[in-house]
């Protein structure tokens, strides 16, 4: 008899699935924080817009988190 | 031609105040300093103007921000700005050093349809494919705007009293040079290798008296124009010590 590994495989893959969008999450907010930085250093016509894109990134990297805990 | 500012009259008007209730001066004499230092505020304007005109004529009517070449930003400030200085010129690299980067991301874009006509991919399941896509998508919009990002914030600022380099090496450096317009003591420039000779884009080496030896102004387009416009304003600062007008 062989034992049943795969429910030990699916969880292995939502554990690195859900670390590893949490890494990314945290360089999500890195990206965000550098943007303020560099806004805040350099003003020029284009600084809403990026702060905007940023914080979608970041959003989306929030979303990824919790597909990674629901579907895998 | 500038007008003279608002505040600088109502400067100068507070002075002549304090002069006749200070010195009694009398108030035909008012009149006479008055209209002198009027004039000096317009000479200084002239100046200004003229000087102006004469950057425009090397460098030409760029203001759009995306623009690899900014003169007289209206929009454009940075943080370490002084109060009376004024930008007389912004340079990013040029358009052609994003080349590569824009490349790479259509193709980043464009892989994960490609990916289809794998047969191996259809083995996988459809939760890992629909994290995998949305995975390499926020990766490919990342590695675009951190470039993005290093492009439109790596700037090259001339102001009427230094030149200034700011630029953010990674995630979470940022560099700040600056040298004295008066501490500039030998400006080269250096344009090599096909793109750049083809585009016009190098890189201006300005060595400084000051604590940094060396301020470099990369990949930036029309290198000659930019030493031009140096060579110009360090002969205005010349005058201006000449002529007592030195902040």
């Amino acid at each position: 008899m062989f034992p049943d590994f795969t429910n030990y495989l699916v969880l292995v893959e939502k554990i690195f699935g859900i670390v590893g969008s949490l890494i990314y999450l945290i360089f999500a907010l890195v990206i965000v924080k550098q943007v303020n930085t560099m806004t805040r250093n350099v003003r020029d016509k284009f600084n809403g817009i990026l702060i905007v894109f940023s914080y979608i990134h970041l959003v989306v990297a929030i979303l990824l988190v919790f597909l990674a805990w629901i579907i895998l | 031609m500038d007008m003279v500012a608002p505040d600088d009259m109502v400067e100068t008007k507070r002075e002549l105040r304090n002069e006749i209730v200070e010195n009694k001066v009398e108030p035909a004499m008012v009149k006479d300093i008055n209209k002198t230092k009027k004039k000096k505020m317009v000479a200084k304007t002239d100046i200004t103007g003229d000087l102006n005109d004469r950057i425009y004529g090397i460098v030409g009517h760029t203001k759009h921000s995306l623009s690899s070449l900014l003169v007289n930003p209206h929009v454009f400030d940075f943080e370490e700005r002084a109060a009376e200085e004024k930008i007389i010129l912004v340079a990013r690299p040029h358009w052609f050093t994003n080349v590569s980067w824009i490349i790479i991301s259509i193709l980043l874009v464009l892989a994960p349809s490609l990916l289809g006509f794998i047969p191996i991919i259809d083995d996988i399941p459809a939760r890992f494919k629909t994290i995998g896509v949305l995975v390499w998508y926020l990766i490919t919009f990342a590695y675009a705007f951190e470039n993005f990002l290093s492009w439109y914030f790596d700037v090259y600022i001339i102001t009427d009293e230094r030149v200034i380099d700011i630029s953010f090496n990674n995630l979470l450096d940022k560099k700040f040079s600056e040298a004295k317009l008066s501490m500039i003591q030998d400006v080269t420039s250096r344009v090599s290798g096909l793109g750049q000779t083809m585009f016009n884009y190098g890189t201006v080496y300005i060595q400084t008296a000051a604590e940094v030896a060396e301020i470099q102004f990369e990949m930036i387009p029309n290198p000659e124009k930019i030493i031009k416009v140096l060579q110009l304003l360090r002969q205005e600062e010349e005058r201006e010590t000449l002529e007592g007008r030195v902040r």
